[in-house]
């Protein structure tokens, strides 16, 4: 059956959260210390923080994810046309060569319109 | 052997729960030896990188310094763990578990000798891409949950960044996957047996660099560990981290470097298949027990990986975070699409051990 | 028997994730709740032997969505958005939009039950049946245009991603590499011969 190879992958994620779980319980119970302001406030090379942490980010980073969600679902296309490609064959192997071609029509415009740089 | 075992534990139990209690057994034993590689690989690391720079490395604990592992996790067990005022403390605690469990869960596909694999399940691949993308969580948990600068700023950084990797990954692994026509990790294994000339990493050459040193920019090694580079951003995601919390997160960033260089040798160097496969000569010498497949030679094989992974640390100076994102955007990514219409072709013109398909 | 305590289990976990959603205040719990309804739907597709499906879910939504809703959340300034919250508000929108899904539900399975077998549990395939395969099969042959279509559709996306976020910020110092590699010697140093100015 399809689902009874899957038990031993949901028993190994159980275990090795209970390992995690175990280790960071023994770290909590074995390290006691004293607590004090001075050890508790957080590190900013010897100065109080001067505001909260949280900032403002370059929206750079929003589209780097969205860029990221775009390629990832291209990928998620390509994987079941790997598998098939030998049942498939050169319908589906240029059904997919078009399909790469559209989005490298995409890429190649990120790529002059400069959204890959980093500066 | 698994088999005896289960036989006498049939003898104790009933039905499903002798094959249970088994499972359980094999699954606790693989992560006692995956926690065990990664004590020893923190001891390797020290001592390969002290003589590539003219030093011994730790050589007090234990003969030679063998026993350095255990005085190290000792004392991080029995340090103090801050959580910091202005944290968000659930998460703070949260974080090093969403690190460590993916990076040990992984290991439930990963095919160790020929028939053995704890879940042989059909999408293995795609169990593996789906729990890696988790590790991201943990470390962009930590750098929120801190409440820091520098643990914000490296947290960012370090998930732009393997992110970027991670589609390189993929369109590596597609190549992979076209040569096999199996997302199963053992049938991987299967369509590179028959010595060194069938291993993809021969046919796929470009696509197993992209994956490999992917795969180091993935976990964040040098030279691309921006995430915690210390000379800018003190130690990045993991700055107020301490004592356990903190191993937590070592082991996981370790447990990662030996998953990825396990899979670069699955996907790539054919597993537990011995270079020498099919090699007639070999037979009726004592040399031929070197052809047989075995766990030995996936266990060189990591160890190779892994030795280059702290090559890698003591060769290069770290990468400016433009250059990183230049090479995996625009360097890696149209490689892999490049390589890929390549295969195409050698499919179609029948080029390569696997020419079976079409 | 075994795989009912596991539909339970998890659907339980589910509903409980996404109510956790809907209530929490801070608005990274509410993502992280988010991310466990996923991996729990994941798990429950993966009961229908969905198992493509269920992968690329948690790949696509957890791995990739996810990340973009926590590098939003994480770039605001949670303590004022916390406090802005209010539940009331949204309460009757919410429960309208929800009304409407169920009863959208409650017609498709309503509908799908005139001509289908619905009750009958579909057999359980073997173990070396592959999700992907199949929808390999049939995907890029029977589908093939609403796949090209899907092609144009993540174009559409890239452009409009780049067109609304994409600002240029005057006075950058770029590095044109191409340019620095190929700079030549003549460009750079000046060879200047000159006789001795004094010679003592």
């Amino acid at each position: 059956m399809l689902l009874e190879n899957y038990v031993p992958a949901l028993l190994f994620l159980c275990i090795a959260t209970g390992i995690g779980l175990v280790l960071m319980s023994l770290g909590f119970m074995l390290g006691r210390g004293e607590k004090s302001d001075a050890k508790l406030s957080p590190y900013e090379c010897g100065f109080d923080a001067f505001e909260d942490s949280r900032l403002k980010f370059d929206v750079r980073y929003y589209l780097v994810a969205i860029l990221f969600i775009v390629f990832d679902l291209e990928i998620a296309f390509l994987f079941p046309w790997a598998v098939a490609l030998d049942t498939i064959g050169l319908f589906g192997m240029v059904a997919m060569l078009i399909f790469l071609g559209v989005l490298v029509v995409g890429f190649i415009y990120e790529w002059k319109k400069g959204a890959l740089e980093w500066d | 052997m698994a088999n005896q075992l289960q036989q006498l534990l049939g003898q104790f139990l009933p039905e499903p729960f002798d094959w249970l209690v088994l499972t359980v057994l094999q699954i606790v034993a693989l992560i006692i030896c995956v926690i065990l590689c990664v004590a020893y690989l923190t001891l390797a690391e020290r001592k390969v990188i002290g003589y590539m720079q003219s030093r011994i490395g730790p050589n007090r604990v234990g003969p030679g310094g063998f026993l350095q592992p255990f005085a190290d996790v000792i004392k991080l067990m029995l340090k103090e763990v801050i959580v910091p005022n202005r944290s968000n403390s659930f998460l703070f605690v949260v974080a090093p578990l969403l690190a460590i469990v993916p990076a040990l869960a992984t290991w439930a596909v990963i095919p160790l000798f020929p028939g053995f694999v704890i879940a042989d399940i059909n999408a293995g691949l795609l169990y593996v891409l789906a729990l890696t993308s988790l590790g991201v969580y943990g470390i962009l948990l930590a750098g929120w949950a801190t409440n820091s600068k520098y643990a914000l700023l490296g947290a960012m950084r370090s998930a732009a960044q393997i992110v970027a990797y991670e589609i390189a990954m993929g369109f590596a692994l597609v190549g992979v996957l076209m040569a096999s026509g199996s997302l199963n990790l053992g049938d991987i294994i299967e369509a590179q047996s028959g010595g060194v000339s069938n291993w993809f990493a021969i046919w796929l050459f470009p696509l197993f660099i992209v994956y490999f040193i992917s795969g180091v920019a993935e976990t964040n090694r040098a030279p691309f560990d921006v995430a915690e580079g210390e000379s800018e951003i003190v130690a990045g995601f993991h700055v107020e981290y301490s004592g356990i919390a903190f191993a937590v997160f070592f082991l996981a960033e370790y447990a990662n470097i030996i998953l990825i260089a396990a899979l670069t040798s699955v996907m790539f160097c054919g597993g537990w298949e011995s270079p020498f496969a099919g090699w007639e000569f070999l037979q009726g010498t004592v040399f031929a027990v070197i052809a047989n497949p075995s766990l030995a030679w996936f266990a060189v094989k990591i160890a190779f990986f892994l030795f280059c992974f702290l090559w890698f640390r003591a060769t290069f100076p770290r990468y400016r975070y433009d250059q990183i994102m230049r090479l995996g955007w625009k360097i890696f990514i149209p490689v892999t699409i490049v390589w890929i219409v390549v295969e195409c072709g050698m499919l179609l013109l029948k080029i390569g051990p696997w020419g079976t398909v079409l | 028997m075994a795989e009912q305590i596991i539909f339970y289990a998890f659907s339980c976990l589910l509903i409980i994730a996404a109510l956790g959603v809907v209530v929490s205040r801070n608005p990274i719990n509410a993502v992280m709740s988010l991310v466990l309804c996923f991996v729990t739907s994941a798990a429950i597709w993966l009961l229908l032997e969905a198992e493509f499906l269920a992968m690329i879910l948690v790949l696509v939504y957890v791995g990739a969505v996810m990340v973009l809703f926590v590098f939003v959340v994480m770039m605001q300034d949670i303590e004022s958005a916390t406090l802005s919250a209010r539940f009331a508000p949204n309460v009757w929108p919410g429960l309208v939009v929800g009304a409407i899904s169920l009863a959208e539900l409650l017609v498709v399975v309503w509908v799908r039950r005139e001509g289908l077998p619905i009750a009958a549990v579909p057999e359980p395939h073997p173990a070396d049946y592959s999700n992907t395969l199949e929808l390999g099969k049939i995907l890029y042959t029977q589908y093939v245009y609403a796949f090209e279509l899907a092609a144009f559709l993540l174009l559409l996306a890239i452009v409009a991603a780049i067109v609304l976020t994409m600002r240029e910020r005057p006075g950058l110092k770029k590095q044109n590499i191409s340019q620095q590699v190929s700079v030549r010697k003549e460009d750079r140093v000046r060879v200047v011969k000159m006789e001795p100015e004094s010679d003592a």
